[in-house]
């Protein structure tokens, strides 16, 4: 009965996650203080992106793999402040300002066209991700030097047109990375940087404990009867998407600065993927997600992530094996967390009626 | 007295049907407005045309004027109706499952700490659950009840939730009217008396009251004035002094109900089905070792207090629930509960939860109608070869649906109606269809009369007796409306927890029914 009640819960994906993980470090050969040093740095990177699905979780919208838009969103803000040389301080925030202008926008229109196909938001926010990359993607490798006039020549292909693959975030590098290092063992701690993205985490929390927050989960148990009562169903579905898209966008700052270099066409590809396989490593659901799923999330996840393909490469002496290791876990805690989660809510719906 | 409320000349139809025509009616503060009328009559357009809802707007909004405190208003959708001091008690609850009774309450109108207030303004301000809490309680124990407040709305029974969702308009301090839908449909007597005892206080401290319910005798108790609708029409208004039951129920049809009657015939001895120490694990509701006859062709009632299972044999015969013990059928052992197989065998069960098992509400009254013959014995094949590949003959099944539509009296614009539109007494007449469609031996009915006004009610048992008497059809029928039972059953088996405690002839005392359905002669504390 007891174990019946473990496997049903929501610690069975994690407890799963923790075992594959250690399974997998011992067999890497990897020392504990490089593990939690590179867990620490994705911890940073990707901690704000999963924090930021979980507003929409709440709100019955499921996972939302848009918020590669919200990537997007910043690094276009990126991009652009870096072709007008804006550097420094004066830069970041103006980066942060024109990003998060932007997506609110884009979170508004995605919010928008949830809102036309209620019940099918995962799938479509999936393909939103799709077509905004398609759009990006165009934007940067022909609208520049075309009709947006290039003004920094660093960044640009040498035929003139279009945005070079790679751009160095130099002058932004180690601006807040290296603030408050803290030195244990073998162990750094960039105590700033965490205190950032626990900052996130209590916004978030505070976020859900408001009566905005309030609002969120009515509209996520019971949409009909949340109208019933008073609540504004679809404007409330909108903020939730923009809430989302900024807090993406945000993160996705914060993940290119802690690089430092970035990826013009592929820096947002997995974001969605990733962040959404991180939060469900940590137990989160499509229907229910915490603070506390999101934080134990990426520190399982990614600990497999990072030891996997070293375990996988030791294991099979074969080096493009780690690759396939990573995606495996990848897609396959998504579908594995979907499949157990689902199975649960039907158990669960059954014992409810009455 | 000024009024409170002013609806002049309001007119609303869908698709072209109307639903209300010309209605004028108006509420002073403090007034108590009793609104009846059969299903259908309008009064779910006119409760939803005033509490805002959507559904109103989008099929192309009303004609007419609705004046509140002196002002017109034209609600687009709940939160303006309630912004302006307009609270409504649904009779499917507006409660959120999976939120506490306190949450529930205080949804929408929470309080916050003063700090987060000043900061961030009262929308993005941290919500004080402890006080939330505390100002939620005392509305709850005026009503007579003491329970947590962290407890969800999941785990409390149909009449507590109706306590919980009248609080939540109680605890309004903007509260100016409150609309009421059948708000004592589920509540027993006392309870309900507890409910006009809370209402007649409202109505005390100013708030104007619209009440509506099928339960003639409550309104006849409480209200000031009352509508009588009919087919979207006013029919007749009464004050206070010139209500009587009678004439409410006569405006309410349009002639008298003539009440279904079963001719007493010999008794029936012959088994269709045997249950031997058959128990069914339905939470709340379970029935232990049954030990049960029904006979071919006649109707038997199966009743109980609620809890006490009488409603879990049709559930344990389609395999809903887990179900033990020997039945015997048609002389042969059945090993398994399964609806298909059991369907298939001639067994056919209607739920009592309608809505969620009875019907496809977003289908057509045909799908709906042909649904299991077609699903399960492929009755309305084209090529009856094909199997489950086939297409559906759609000249046949609509020929079949109006047969049915016609025979039953399905109120409908067209067999291509979504069910969910139509009024709970259709809902139950298509659910009676579907199953005759199957030509069942043996028909378990449960609750089919519960939400459905006085004159669909007796069409509906009418119906029962008829297929009864005509295709031999025997029937069980699970009800707690003993009067109904004792007019349309031959036999009245009584369940007391879970088992069958004894079986009475229909024309048996009201006193011999109380001792038996409390369990014992004298001890009537069962229930508790």
């Amino acid at each position: 009965m007891k174990a019946n009640k473990l496997l049903h819960s929501e610690y069975i994906v994690p407890a799963l996650f923790l075992l594959l993980a250690y399974i997998a470090w011992q067999f890497s050969g990897f020392t504990g203080s490089f593990v939690g040093n590179q867990v620490l740095t994705r911890f940073i990177r990707d901690g704000i992106l999963v924090l930021s699905l979980i507003i929409p979780v709440v709100a019955g919208l499921g996972l939302n793999f848009a918020i590669t838009v919200g990537a997007m969103a910043m690094q276009t803000s990126l991009l652009l402040v870096i072709n007008y040389q804006a550097e420094g301080i004066r830069g970041i925030l103006l980066v942060i300002v024109i990003g998060v202008l932007l997506s609110v926008l884009l979170g508004f229109a995605i919010g928008h066209a949830l809102n036309r196909v209620k019940g099918k938001e995962m799938i479509t926010t999936i393909i939103i991700g799709f077509l905004g990359n398609s759009i990006y993607q165009l934007i940067f490798l022909v609208g520049f030097g075309t009709f947006i006039p290039v003004i920094n020549q660093e960044i640009i292909l040498s035929r003139g047109i279009g945005v070079r693959n790679t751009v160095d975030l130099g002058m932004y590098r180690n601006t807040i990375d290296k603030l408050w290092l803290l030195n244990l063992g073998g162990l750094e701690i960039p105590l700033f940087m965490i205190l950032l993205v626990l900052l996130f985490a209590g916004f978030v929390y505070y976020l859900l404990h408001t009566r905005l927050g309030q609002e969120i989960k009515a509209v996520g148990l019971d949409s009909g009867r949340s109208a019933l009562v008073g609540i504004n169903v679809d404007a409330l579905r909108v903020k939730v998407m923009i809430i989302s898209t900024v807090l993406a966008a945000l993160g996705q700052l914060i993940y290119l600065q802690n690089i430092g270099m970035f990826d013009v066409y592929t820096a947002h590809m997995n974001t969605g993927i990733i962040s959404c396989a991180a939060l469900l490593a940590g137990g989160a659901s499509i229907k229910s997600a915490r603070i506390r799923h999101a934080i134990i999330g990426v520190f399982l996840f990614h600990t497999l992530f990072i030891v996997s393909p070293q375990a996988g490469q030791n294991l099979f002496n074969n080096a493009a094996l780690g690759e396939y290791f990573r995606s495996f876990i990848a897609y396959g805690t998504i579908a594995f967390a979907l499949i157990i989660n689902i199975k649960n809510e039907n158990k669960q719906a059954k014992q409810g009626i009455s | 007295m000024t009024k409170l409320l002013e609806i002049k000349n309001l007119n609303k139809s869908y698709d072209g049907i109307p639903a209300l025509n010309d209605v004028n009616l108006s509420i002073a503060p403090g007034q108590i407005h009793g609104l009846v009328g059969a299903n259908g009559s309008g009064k779910s357009t006119l409760m939803n045309i005033l509490f805002g809802s959507p559904v109103i707007h989008e099929t192309g909004g009303y004609q007419g004027d609705i004046f509140f405190q002196g002002q017109r208003i034209s609600l687009l959708n709940c939160a303006e109706a309630i912004a302006k001091g307009i609270g409504m008690v649904h009779q499917e609850f507006a409660l959120i499952p999976d939120m506490t009774i306190g949450e529930n309450i205080k949804l929408g109108r929470e309080n916050t700490y003063h700090l987060t207030d000043r900061l961030f303004g009262r929308k993005y301000s941290l919500i004080n659950r402890s006080q939330d809490y505390q100002s939620a309680a005392p509305v709850l124990q005026r009503m007579g009840i003491n329970l947590e407040l962290g407890i969800k709305i999941l785990n409390l029974s149909t009449n507590i939730k109706q306590f919980v969702e009248i609080a939540r308009e109680i605890a309004r301090s903007d509260l100016q009217l409150l609309l009421l839908d059948e708000p004592t449909a589920v509540l027993n007597q006392s309870d309900a008396h507890k409910l006009m005892e809370i209402l007649t206080e409202m109505a005390a401290a100013g708030i104007g009251i619209l009440f509506v319910s099928h339960r003639l005798e409550e309104i006849q108790h409480i209200c000031d004035t009352v509508t009588v609708l009919r087919d979207g029409k006013k029919v007749s208004q009464y004050e206070k002094a010139d209500i009587t039951i009678n004439s409410l129920a006569r405006d309410m049809i349009g002639h008298l109900v003539s009440k279904a009657n079963a001719k007493k015939r010999e008794p029936m001895l012959q088994p269709v089905i045997t249950f031997h120490n058959f128990s069914v694990k339905m939470p709340g509701e379970e029935i232990k070792d049954l030990n049960l006859n029904i006979f071919e062709g006649e109707i038997l009632g199966l009743t109980s207090l609620s809890g006490h299972g009488k409603l879990a044999l049709g559930y344990g015969m389609m395999g809903l629930y887990p179900a033990a013990g020997m039945v015997t059928y048609e002389n042969a052992g059945l090993s398994k509960m399964e609806a298909r197989s059991n369907i298939l065998k001639g067994m056919y069960v209607l739920p009592d939860d309608r809505q969620d098992l009875g019907i496809l509400p977003e289908h057509s009254l045909e799908d709906n109608i042909i649904f299991t013959g077609n699903q399960i014995k492929n009755m309305f094949a084209r090529n009856p070869a094909w199997g489950f590949l086939g297409f559906i003959d759609r000249k046949k099944a609509k020929q079949h649906v109006s047969q049915m539509i016609d025979d039953f009296d399905i109120k409908c614009s067209s067999s291509k109606q979504r069910v969910r539109e139509l009024s709970g007494g259709n809902q139950q007449k298509v659910c009676l269809a579907r199953a005759l469609t199957v030509n069942p031996r043996l028909l378990f009915v449960a609750e089919p009369t519960r939400g459905i006004d006085i004159s669909a009610k007796e069409k509906i048992l009418q119906m029962l007796i008829d297929i009864n008497r005509s295709v031999k059809t025997t029937i069980v029928i699970a009800s707690s409306e003993l009067d109904e039972l004792k007019r349309v059953c031959d036999r009245i088996a009584i369940i007391v927890e879970g088992k069958l405690f004894k079986v009475l002839s229909p024309d048996s005392s009201d006193l011999e029914f109380g001792l038996a359905l409390s369990g014992e002669e004298g001890a009537a504390c069962a229930e508790l």
